[in-house]
């Protein structure tokens, strides 16, 4: 019995002395706080004006379903700069939209969407909705010819914005072959569609047709080389340098076995493959044969496979893009092809240039031609983290000091009747 | 089929379209002897009521007789021309009178554009040989048919290329002989054919 009350007093001058220095501790390192603000996908957009005033003792936490537009992300994370506990948590679907200006005389648009299989993407700009289209394997890509001011993809109830890059004025493209209908109508058909055009035919021995002006075969000057055959081998070695800088070309038909662009094709040139054309077939395409690429490089890539091999084949030189296209007579398919054939043959080599020309890197610092929402959150906010658990905050601390006091009536009340003073 | 350039002659139903039977093995040697451009050794016949026609890009078309088109005929021959051929048409008669003139050159209205007059400093004069204009023929210079000796060649342009050029000139007269015989002329005359395929495969 005596032995219980004076663990009693001792256990009271134990529990004052952990009283004190508790509130002690408290005072010197006041506890952080446990207030959590949440807010949803939904009302984001409108709890940040009202967190920007809440105290930063406050926990801010957002529980995301779809990524957040890069402002309201950019808004968290100036939240958490100003001294907020941000945290967020979710698993919004990535996506990511990148817009690349076309190198197209009339100025296109290329917008390549990556975002999950199945996801329906809808693009649009300010003037209203421009296309729509659900992803295969990894991600779609919209050619837009026209838009207005900024675009935006919306994914999984994502939007993604990026701002319309500037316009590439291309430079000219060089047209070299042998006097025939393939050069010509390939020159007529890259006019028609508005590229500046430049052509050397070979006629005789010693005899071109050329410009007036035939310009230095620079990047500064040219935006990309057309050969048509093997009569490339007359502009010699300044090719390779013109690619190494980022020009583009095209070897077209046999011209890729020329013996100063056959180091930069995306492979050898194979034997003609012909195809028996009947007198009333229409004629398309490689109907009549073309030069497969054959023992296409490790390093290159078949973009057009047909029956008898590759067709199409490309390859990256230095920091220029080489495109070796099998055809050597599509004039027949723009002559004697179905109805639309010459525009199709048109927009065909348009493209073909396109995916090849240079174009000039224009520093645009005041648009973002980029977004990609999810990694911005990972990057801003680091990765997803449960909610915060919401508290009260400290304890009061005159309620410890009367409990302290409690206490020291306790042990001072035992030590008293048991005569002591 | 490989690309090269065939010589075709337009066959047309309404009049006399093989009435120069030896001018296309003699521009072929032409075009063979001047130039390396990869031309078929024979020329073929292309029917305008024939779609077919579309794979000849370059066309001679000549005769005597009155020049109607049939509906098929003038379908084609549109289509041609939007698509880039180039129609040469040369009035055999010499004849700016004659039915021929007049028909081929209303039609050609009617299925295409009017014709007007080409400047002789356009670059067909220039593409191969150099010409002041188009050179004259025999026929001009002996005073027969319209004893005219005609400045200028006519034409319908098209986003800037010639389309339709139309010759009163009579060269289907001048080149119709057998490549032989160029030995005894002291100046080939059917070095401008040469300036008309050139042009027409370069312009």
């Amino acid at each position: 019995m005596r032995s219980l009350r004076r663990r009693l007093e001792l256990g009271c001058r134990i529990g004052v002395f952990a009283l004190l220095g508790w509130l002690i501790g408290t005072s010197l390192f006041p506890a952080p706080a446990r207030l959590v603000e949440t807010a949803s996908t939904t009302n984001l957009g409108e709890r940040l004006s009202s967190w920007t005033r809440t105290p930063t003792s406050v926990a801010l936490h957002a529980t995301l379903e779809a990524a957040p537009s890069s402002q309201a992300i950019a808004w968290l994370a100036a939240l958490r700069h100003a001294g907020h506990s941000v945290s967020w948590s979710g698993s919004p679907a990535p996506a990511v939209v990148v817009a690349e200006p076309v190198v197209d005389p009339n100025g296109a648009v290329r917008v390549n969407v990556a975002a999950p299989a199945n996801s329906r993407v809808t693009l649009a700009d300010v003037a209203g909705a421009i296309d729509s289209a659900r992803v295969g394997l990894l991600g779609v890509s919209f050619t837009v010819p026209l838009t207005v001011d900024s675009l935006v993809a919306r994914v999984n109830q994502q939007s993604l914005a990026v701002a319309k890059p500037a316009d590439v004025t291309p430079r000219a493209v060089f047209v070299v072959g042998d006097a025939g209908w393939e050069a010509k109508f390939v020159a007529s058909a890259l006019e028609e569609r508005g590229w500046k055009v430049v052509t050397r035919f070979a006629v005789a021995p010693g005899v071109n047709v050329r410009a007036a002006e035939e310009p230095p075969l620079d990047t500064a000057h040219v935006a990309a080389i057309v050969a048509i055959d093997s009569s490339i081998e007359a502009l010699g070695p300044v090719v390779r340098r013109f690619v190494e800088q980022g020009g583009g070309i095209v070897l077209a038909g046999s011209a890729a076995g020329a013996r100063v662009v056959s180091p930069l094709a995306a492979g050898s040139v194979g034997p003609r493959a012909r195809r028996n054309v009947a007198a009333n077939d229409t004629i398309g395409l490689g109907t009549t044969g073309y030069f497969p690429v054959a023992s296409v490089r490790d390093d290159a890539v078949a973009l057009e496979r047909r029956a008898s091999g590759v067709a199409v084949a490309a390859r990256r030189i230095g920091a220029g893009r080489v495109l070796q296209v099998g055809y050597d007579d599509s004039w027949r398919w723009r002559m004697a092809g179905g109805p639309g054939s010459e525009a199709a043959h048109r927009d065909w080599w348009s493209r073909v240039v396109s995916s090849v020309a240079y174009a000039p890197v224009t520093a645009n610092t005041q648009s973002r031609t980029f977004d990609a929402p999810v990694a911005s959150l990972f990057g801003k906010l680091g990765p997803p983290r449960p909610a915060p658990v919401s508290s009260r905050g400290t304890v009061d601390p005159r309620l410890m000091l009367a409990l302290i006091l409690l206490l020291l009536l306790v042990e001072w009340t035992s030590r008293r009747l048991r005569g002591l003073r | 089929m490989s690309a090269e350039f065939v010589f075709a002659t337009a066959q047309y139903d309404s009049g006399d379209w093989d009435s120069a039977p030896l001018l296309p093995a003699n521009i072929i040697d032409t075009i063979a002897r001047y130039t390396e451009i990869n031309v078929a050794p024979t020329g073929v016949i292309a029917p305008l009521s024939d779609a077919r026609m579309l794979r000849y890009p370059f066309l001679y078309l000549t005769g005597h007789l009155p020049v109607r088109f049939s509906d098929a005929e003038r379908r084609n021959v549109r289509q041609f021309i939007e698509r880039g051929g180039l129609l040469f048409i040369d009035d055999h008669n010499h004849d700016i009178d004659g039915v021929f003139h007049k028909t081929a050159t209303e039609e050609i209205a009617r299925t295409v554009a009017p014709l007007a007059e080409l400047p002789n400093d356009h670059p067909l004069y220039s593409s191969f040989f150099k010409f002041d204009g188009p050179p004259t023929t025999s026929h001009e210079l002996n005073g027969w048919g319209d004893n005219l000796v005609h400045k200028h060649l006519l034409a319908v342009q098209r986003r800037g290329r010639i389309a339709v050029l139309y010759s009163s000139k009579d060269y289907s007269s001048e080149w119709n002989y057998h490549p032989d015989s160029k030995r005894f002329l002291s100046v080939d005359n059917t070095r401008f054919a040469v300036n008309l395929v050139v042009y027409a495969l370069t312009a």
